[in-house]
């Protein structure tokens, strides 16, 4: 009941595993609320209660998988909460969501190591402006503004810089498939 | 994947620009097409990536830096476990967790104890922290602050699983929560029920066979039992003055009559204060609660007001220092300047003619004691008024003439009322005279919690 100072060698156990598992979570995460901002302050929450809630993690279970439940509850008090405002996702596509994305997990970590250099291949005008649109702070119209271009040319031709990624990063694991 | 539409309803929603028409049937397209699912996630995973490349998210932990700190922490195994590559995000992390989550408050404190005892017997004292994990109480109340603002009054015997500053799991026993604004959407689960705060003030009662009662005394809940939950059933709204049973099967929700009694030991303590003895009570509220028109001739009831509040001017009050209600000429009347956070709370003896000698008359004595000092009582009628404009619950339409009458100096007669503040300041001693049709009103503000 009462709080106890954290063993190191569970600390640093924890550490390594949130590392290696958090953007998994903050891809879940997103799927769930949808705004980047948003998804990085339910995941900064449940990384907290994840660490707080350590003791009941086993060492050698599936961390990630223990770490999407803490993240689906934080994720579901946030929605929660922003209902009254707007329309958000319902209890019952988060459990659905949870579940595919147990299912996927691994199919997602290897599109996430694909991407990469699937953005080397990027012509040099279309990295800049995914690196301007996904800034911190920035927007696709804050972005817009700076080249003086309207935000929803900029809008649609993300959208189109997105679609070749996704095909970039099929054609790699279709390759690595072919040659593994 | 060859369905624009559906990509149009995912673009719009990562970029905030769907509207919640095209929401929702994104939304029910999902629900019912695992293709569509699938793809859903690869966007998400897309998009977050994309986010965790290009946004200066290591840069943001690296602004919460404490250099001094990156070199205690020894991670004699990382290169083994992470490898390189990851060590220095390791240790970026493990500064902000260091900075952050070492000195994070802890999820809820025990702010009040009255003769709480836990299952071995040992006494819970203010204070104490609660980590996530179970929480038992043999006999007793204790009052968990959570750091989300949350309060939530646990009497005992129960057993609660604290999950987190948001959730708790009410396997037995009852409870009361009062939840402020940022803490909306905090989370009772029962074996039989799932109970989310929309801003409220409630009851929850857990028997041992998991039967859960919820009573709503302010504000919005809903309710949903266990299988109609699972079956994805909405849950019931309930709103100020209304009640729900749930063995977690029956759906929907049964109604059940309004009767707080359940929680007359929690309530108090939730609402600030610690003890009421004597002909005492203090009153759970329910639909259209005021002072005007609770009926109860027997008890001094005590009814909270605005909690939290700082007057704009300086308040007049009859009483400041412990020792006996004295009658004061005006000039010699104590302020109390517009600086603190105040908690106000209306304490009455309605008397009113009833039984076989309606006119006889009797005292009615009693003790309350609160959580925190009280700073001014407010008895003469005039300052009672002037305090209502600041210290009354809005809309509420307060009585005419309220009496309070001490025993005038030199007199030695009997049939006045006293007052008596305690030397711990937080202590009121009552006696007031049950005199039928007069009613007795004096007002309490208590520094704010």
């Amino acid at each position: 009941m009462v709080d106890q100072v954290p063993d190191s060698s569970r600390y640093e156990e924890f550490v390594s595993l949130y590392v290696r598992h958090e953007p998994a979570v903050f891809s879940f995460v997103l799927s769930m609320v949808r705004n980047t901002a948003d998804a990085e302050d339910v995941v900064q929450r449940a990384s907290i209660t994840m660490w707080r809630c350590f003791d009941r993690y086993e060492s050698g279970t599936n961390f990630r998988n223990w770490a999407f439940q803490v993240a689906k509850n934080t994720a579901l008090n946030h929605l929660t909460k922003q209902r009254r405002d707007r329309h958000v996702f319902g209890e019952k596509l988060i459990e659905l969501l949870a579940v595919q994305v147990e299912e996927q997990a691994d199919h997602l970590d290897a599109r996430r190591r694909a991407l990469d250099s699937c953005l080397e291949k990027l012509p040099e005008e279309e990295h800049e402006m995914v690196a301007g649109c996904y800034a911190e702070g920035s927007s696709i119209r804050s972005f817009a503004e700076q080249v003086g271009e309207s935000a929803n040319k900029i809008y649609k031709r993300l959208n189109r810089v997105r679609r070749q990624l996704h095909r970039c990063i099929e054609r790699q694991l279709g390759l690595e498939e072919a040659t593994g | 994947m060859k369905d624009q539409e559906l990509q149009d309803w995912i673009d719009g929603s990562f970029n905030s620009v769907a509207t919640d028409a095209e929401l929702e049937l994104l939304e029910e397209r999902l629900l019912h097409d695992e293709v569509a699912r699938k793809h859903y996630l690869n966007e998400a995973n897309l998009h977050a990536s994309l986010r965790r490349r290009f946004s200066a998210g290591e840069a943001r932990l690296s602004l919460l830096l404490d250099p001094p700190n990156v070199g205690r922490l020894s991670f004699s195994r990382r290169k083994v476990v992470v490898g390189l590559a990851v060590a220095a995000s390791v240790a970026l992390i493990a500064s902000f967790f260091d900075r952050y989550v070492a000195k994070s408050p802890p999820t809820a404190v025990i702010a009040h104890v009255i003769g709480a005892y836990d299952e071995d017997g040992a006494t819970y004292e203010a204070g104490d922290t609660v980590s996530p994990g179970v929480f038992k109480i043999l006999r007793g109340v204790a009052r968990l602050d959570f750091s989300s603002g949350a309060r939530v009054s646990v009497e005992g015997p129960a057993q609660v699983e604290v999950i987190d500053e948001m959730k708790v799991i009410l396997n037995q026993g009852v409870v009361t929560a009062t939840i402020p604004e940022p803490a909306v959407g905090f989370v009772i689960d029962t074996p039989t029920a799932h109970v989310v705060d929309l801003g409220t003030s409630f009851g929850v009662s857990v028997d041992t066979a998991g039967l859960t009662d919820v009573y709503v005394f302010d504000g919005e809940v809903e309710v949903s039992s266990r299988d109609g939950r699972k079956a994805g059933a909405v849950g019931k709204l309930l709103r100020e003055g209304e009640a729900v049973r749930t063995d977690g099967k029956s759906t929907p929700i049964d109604t059940l009559a309004y009767d707080v009694s359940p929680f007359e030991a929690t309530w108090p303590v939730n609402s600030g204060v610690l003890q009421t003895t004597g002909s005492m009570r203090f009153v759970t509220p329910g639909p259209n609660f005021h002072p005007g028109n609770h009926v109860d001739n027997k008890h001094i009831v005590v009814f909270p007001e605005r909690r939290g509040f700082v007057p704009a001017e300086p308040t007049h009050v009859d009483m400041v220092d412990p020792g006996r209600y004295e009658r004061r000429r005006n000039e010699e009347l104590p302020v109390l300047l517009p600086e603190q956070r105040l908690t106000s709370y209306l304490l009455q003896l309605n008397a009113f003619p009833e039984g076989e000698k309606p006119n006889r008359r009797r005292s009615v004595r009693g003790q309350i004691t609160f959580a925190k000092p009280i700073v001014g009582v407010v008895m003469a009628n005039r300052l009672l008024k002037k305090s209502e404009e600041v210290f009354g619950i809005p809309g509420v339409e307060y009585p005419g003439a309220r009496m309070i009458e001490p025993r005038p100096e030199g007199d030695q007669g009997r049939g006045f009322d006293s007052v008596i503040l305690a030397a711990d300041r937080r202590t009121l001693l009552i006696e007031l005279q049950e005199n039928p049709g007069n009613l007795d009103q004096f007002r309490v503000l208590v520094e704010a919690e």
